[in-house]
């Protein structure tokens, strides 16, 4: 013992797992940190516990059997993962979807991304010590949720879009409550703001740390939040517009920090603009069908079954066979809660996909833990973490 | 700077060697596997590419050229995205870590998950399925009930005996 000085023991680099079950990280997540005293040498997160092989499960299944477990990717924006995987394989396509589905998606899935900001607020700021906002934050996601359930019948998993459209019309009182959350929804926004945007000890946690600059941000593939936060003025959204988006008026917050803090004041912004946008669908949706005529995906109505034995024979096979698609590769992606999601579609000119493959943002976002952790406290992992809005659903597939 | 533009550029550059298509609303250039890394290396560098959204590795174990890797490129300022496709007769190819970052985590689950082994990659581990897990599950010779949890050898010691 008398050996070894009080320097030397100091400075020795010691590995400690934070997980695989921690209360920050929100799944099965493990981390590997190198420390040396407090400081974070290396972070290596060891992931994969929930992989449930979903790319594979999609080889083996037919298009439309697949929507289903896009739900369970990421769990808290389920109609962001529908949209995605329902461009994807409408673009083998070419099918033009009626005006008020296209509405309705853009309104779930401004929808997901405000109910998916409000979870990420909650966990992180309770993550960091503050309680209050988990609950207000939580208050206003159930709303969101009870409109799910409204319309989908589901809460989480909901399995709503469909290839062609939307599976079904939603019922008036969806879009009462709509209104009366839209109308809500700013001023809920400022409470989480007054909480925090200018909390001492929000600032002192949050501002400079867990820094990613524009280079790094670019090269290490980040999406989503994070990106904007780092400086990159990109939105799939806006730049690679899918859908009917080009018709709403939204900005694209940016911020140049590149810290926490940051990523922060851009999901606050979001959530702001996902109203504007929702407000602006609610004026101009029109009335009519949900659900492409186009005979190669969509389903014949039953009163069409029971009166045509084509309709009849249609309706079974795609049921029990499923349909199929031109040979080739295609790949839709779009702007999740979480950044990038796309889903690359390998077709063999089969009913089921040769080759399915999901670009889950959170797993490339998760990539660059350790560059924005590096140098930081052991404290300080917690809020990077949360920054980063992981869900391990959707990292592990 | 749009598709069409690139494409010419790039075929001056690589003297014909290359061919662009665009096929439902996607990018895609075909590259010959021997200046595969060339070629990704110039559209980060000279082209402006300097984001790698996804790597794809692909099976086709009917074909002579079996294996296939994409690469998902974007060009944010000029909001254009491409696709890369080589095609590899061996499931091995040479990393893209030192041009972009996102290379590490894509690569190492296209390794695990395909098998393709991409040379001078920094850590190359399996990085969804547990260490001790044998084969590769995308392949197309894995049938969709031939996973093991354990392997036969039972390295957990677990005293698990592995019936097929």
């Amino acid at each position: 013992m008398e050996n070894i000085s009080v320097k030397d023991n100091l400075s020795e680099i010691i590995t400690v797992n934070m997980g695989p079950q921690h209360p920050s990280t929100h799944g099965v997540l493990r981390l590997v940190v190198d420390l040396d005293g407090e400081t974070i040498v290396d972070v290596r997160p060891d992931i994969g516990f929930l992989h449930r092989g979903v790319e594979k499960l999609a080889e083996n299944r037919t298009y439309h059997q697949f929507i289903p477990l896009t739900d369970r990717l990421d769990y808290l924006s389920p109609l962001s993962n529908n949209l995605g995987y329902c461009l994807a394989v409408e673009k083998f396509f070419g099918v033009k979807i009626p005006e008020r589905a296209e509405y309705l998606r853009v309104i779930f899935a401004e929808l997901s991304r405000a109910a998916s900001h409000l979870v990420w607020i909650a966990t992180h700021a309770l993550d960091i010590g503050a309680m209050t906002v988990f609950l207000y934050a939580f208050r206003e996601r159930e709303l969101i949720l009870d409109m799910f359930e409204i319309a989908t019948g589901q809460r989480m998993t909901s399995s709503w879009i469909r290839i062609g459209g939307i599976r079904e019309d939603v019922p008036p009182l969806f879009m009462e409550k709509l209104a009366e959350f839209v109308s809500i929804f700013d001023e809920r926004i400022d409470t989480y703001e007054r909480l925090l945007t200018k909390n001492r000890i929000w600032l002192m946690r949050t501002k400079g740390i867990g820094y990613l600059s524009k280079e790094d941000a670019l090269s290490y593939g980040v999406s989503g939040p994070i990106m904007r936060g780092s400086g990159v003025d990109f939105d799939l959204r806006r730049d690679e517009s899918y859908g009917i988006y080009d018709r709403f008026e939204f900005d694209v917050p940016v911020r140049q920090e590149g810290d926490i803090y940051a990523r922060y004041q851009v999901r606050i912004e979001e959530m702001r603009q996902s109203n504007r946008i929702l407000k602006q669908a609610l004026e101009q949706i029109p009335e009519g069908p949900v659900m492409t005529d186009d005979p190669r995906v969509s389903m014949p109505s039953h009163q069409e079954v029971y009166e045509r034995m084509e309709a009849l024979i249609r309706r079974f096979y795609l049921i029990s066979k499923g349909f199929k698609t031109p040979k080739g590769e295609t790949y839709a992606c779009v702007e999740a809660p979480k950044g990038e999601l796309g889903y690359y579609i390998v077709s063999n000119g089969e009913e089921k996909p040769y080759r399915l493959k999901i670009r889950a943002p959170s797993f490339v976002n998760l990539g660059a833990v350790n560059k924005m952790a590096k140098g930081a406290m052991v404290a300080d992992l917690v809020g990077i973490i949360g920054s980063v809005d992981i869900v391990l659903g959707e990292i592990d597939r | 700077m749009g598709f069409e533009s690139l494409l010419k550029e790039l075929s001056a550059k690589y003297e014909g060697k290359i061919n662009g298509y665009s096929q439902y609303g996607c990018n895609f250039i075909n590259v010959p596997a021997e200046i595969g890394k060339d070629v990704l290396r110039s559209l980060s560098s000279e082209f402006g590419f300097k984001y790698l959204a996804d790597i794809v590795a692909i099976h086709w174990p009917k074909k002579k050229e079996k294996f296939e890797l994409s690469y998902n490129l974007l060009n944010v300022d000029a909001r254009l995205r491409v696709f890369v496709k080589i095609a590899l007769v061996e499931p091995e190819y040479e990393t893209v870590t030192d041009i972009w970052k996102s290379a590490d985590f894509l690569e190492r689950e296209q390794y695990d998950l395909v098998g393709v082994t991409f040379k001078g990659h920094p850590d190359l581990r399996r990085i969804l399925m547990p260490d001790f897990f044998e084969g590769h599950p995308l392949r197309k010779d894995y049938g969709l009930k031939d996973r093991k949890w354990f392997n036969s050898a039972d390295e957990q010691n677990l005293g698990i005996k592995f019936t097929k």
